[in-house]
């Protein structure tokens, strides 16, 4: 059944990739390049991106049993039941929003560096609340002009670190010097920061003519950025002083000026928007989204399924993500503790991984009989070997950082207990009292015959399907 | 508010052999049997949830949700739809 409007391989890429790149990646991308001695940053990066490809192969084979906008919430609820899927989902999209907030602080610190006399608070509220009011207005982006801007942000970075290599003669100091592999392990744990959102493409399933087009999506992107940020850490090791990148939140601005001056300033503040503008209006809009959904199943309150007659767009989710977002970037602006949100955005992320991997382990049983488009290699060795490194890189992101572990231990118990506790309340009060409608279903007609007046009065026409 | 919003929709049923196209033009819709041409969205769900959801006995986010009911088309046009069915039989 071909539809009118159906999405291609490149605007597939497109979308995964616009998520993934953001200008909190590049704060990551030093940070990784902190863990190491010499140059072996990509080195890192490098493992990173090949995990995700594992975790990749698991998301390809759940969206090719499952192919919904809901994504990895129905894929948590087939495998682990309503309770863990929402407990799982709530959490996960409260740490984006944060991530949202450490994406804010960073661009708004590129923007006061390059303009000093507009401060970074001034950034901030200005951005969002344009996102947000384009998100109300239900204004997006066209598609194409989407594209335009990825691929621009993709081929911008890679020709800005490929000149900072060539200032270098293309000769790194020490590129296979790793410092040992506790450093290591903490880097790669870290790298996976940069792959956050590849696969928010899931949802886009119903938009495709095959779920294949999904997985090759999801597999280009991870490889893409994947040579975009090992060859911009690799430049950026190699230009600029350890001392400098590792201790400011916008190492891209110190490359971008070291290598073509007050060109490459103006370049990469624009090409920092253009990602962070990306990283906003997705995160914004499918968090809104997700809530408002959320709420339709009356396991929020039911204010947030309240929806603009004019807009036709759920302004009272749109509103409170954005005072969450808001309210991070102000936390981030005056702590200064961006790095704690990118190291647990990179725990999350393993988090995630490690359940969607068990989510396939679980759904092979539980829907053995399923077709599947795309199916894990090698049996259950791909899962299970997701399952067990990405449990090791979280563990390994919350040993840098205990505050973490104990931050996101105490989300998991704060929403679990709202799920278990709040939900039945929400759903018991807003409950529905309808009286049955439904006479006779069309399968229960064809047992018993057809009564006269069930199927309302249809024109005749066209092929029955 | 809906009235520029012109679409054909497919409902097909996966346990018995039912297509019925709704088709929205000008504010105005119009429900024909069978398919006709191509659909902007296409709505598959067995017939009990179908009849159900269109009694108005079911919303349809929990079937969305479970995954017994699959929606294909863009995500305005399922967003929009999902909108559609709240004005009509609320929260």
């Amino acid at each position: 059944m071909p539809l009118k409007r159906v999405l291609t391989l490149r605007t597939v890429v497109a979308t995964s990739a616009g998520i993934t790149l953001a200008t909190s990646s590049f704060v990551a991308a030093a940070q990784v390049a902190g863990f190491l001695a010499g140059d072996s940053a990509w080195l890192s990066i490098l493992v990173s991106g090949v995990l995700c490809l594992l975790a990749a192969a698991c998301f390809s084979e759940l969206n090719s049993i499952l192919p919904s906008a809901a994504g990895i919430r129905l894929y948590l609820a087939k495998a682990f039941g309503e309770k863990a899927a929402l407990t799982f989902s709530l959490l996960y999209m409260i740490l984006l929003l944060v991530v949202v907030g450490a994406e804010s602080f960073i661009l708004s610190k590129t923007l006061n560096y390059s303009i000093p006399q507009v401060a970074p608070v001034i950034w901030i509220t200005v951005m969002l609340v344009a996102v947000t009011l384009m998100n109300i207005r239900g204004i997006k982006v066209a598609g194409n002009f989407q594209d335009i801007v990825t691929y621009g942000v993709i081929v911008s970075t890679l020709l800005i670190a490929l000149w900072g290599l060539k200032l270098v003669h293309f000769h790194l100091a020490a590129p296979l010097a790793t410092g040992g592999v506790s450093g290591f392990i903490q880097a790669v744990a870290v790298g996976v920061f940069l792959f956050v959102g590849f696969e928010w493409v899931t949802p886009l399933a119903e938009e495709v003519t095959e779920s294949r087009i999904i997985a090759h999506g999801m597999f280009i992107t991870v490889g893409i950025v994947c040579v975009v940020y090992a060859l911009f850490t690799a430049a950026m090791t190699a230009n600029v002083s350890r001392a400098a990148f590792m201790h400011s939140p916008i190492p891209q601005v110190l490359l971008a000026q070291k290598v073509l001056g007050g060109v490459g300033l103006v370049w990469i503040v624009i090409v920092s928007l253009a990602c962070s503008f990306g990283t906003f209006n997705a995160g914004l809009l499918s968090i809104s989204r997700f809530f408002y959904a959320t709420a339709r199943e009356h396991a929020l309150p039911p204010v947030f399924s309240r929806i603009s007659m004019r807009f036709m767009t759920p302004w009272v989710a749109i509103i409170a993500v954005f005072a969450i977002g808001y309210a991070s970037s102000l936390a981030i602006l005056f702590t200064g503790r961006y790095l704690v949100v990118v190291d647990m955005a990179a725990a999350a992320e393993c988090v995630i991984y490690v359940l969607s991997a068990a989510a396939v382990v679980v759904l092979r049983k539980k829907m053995a009989d399923t077709p599947r488009a795309f199916k894990a290699p090698f049996g259950l060795v791909v899962p299970v070997f997701t399952m067990l490194i990405f449990t090791l890189l979280a563990v390994m992101t919350i040993v840098t950082d205990p505050a973490i572990g104990c931050w996101m231990a105490a989300g998991l118990v704060v929403i679990g207990l709202y799920v278990l506790l709040a939900v039945p309340r929400i759903r018991e009060k807003y409950k529905v009292k309808r009286h049955p409608r439904m006479r006779k279903s069309p399968a229960a007609e064809d047992r018993v015959g057809p009564a006269p007046g069930v199927v309302p009065a249809v024109e005749k026409g066209g092929d029955q399907a | 508010m809906n009235r520029d919003w012109d679409r054909t929709v497919l409902v097909l049923a996966n346990d018995i052999e039912s297509a019925h196209t709704l088709v929205l033009k000008d504010g105005e819709l119009a429900l024909q049997q069978g398919r006709q041409g191509e659909p902007d969205l296409t709505v598959i769900s067995d017939s009990d949830t179908l009849t159900a959801m269109f009694f108005g006995d079911i919303t349809p986010t929990e079937p969305y949700l479970n995954g017994t009911l699959k929606i294909k088309g863009s995500e305005d046009d399922i967003t929009r739809l999902d909108f559609i069915t709240l004005l009509i039989w609320g929260e």
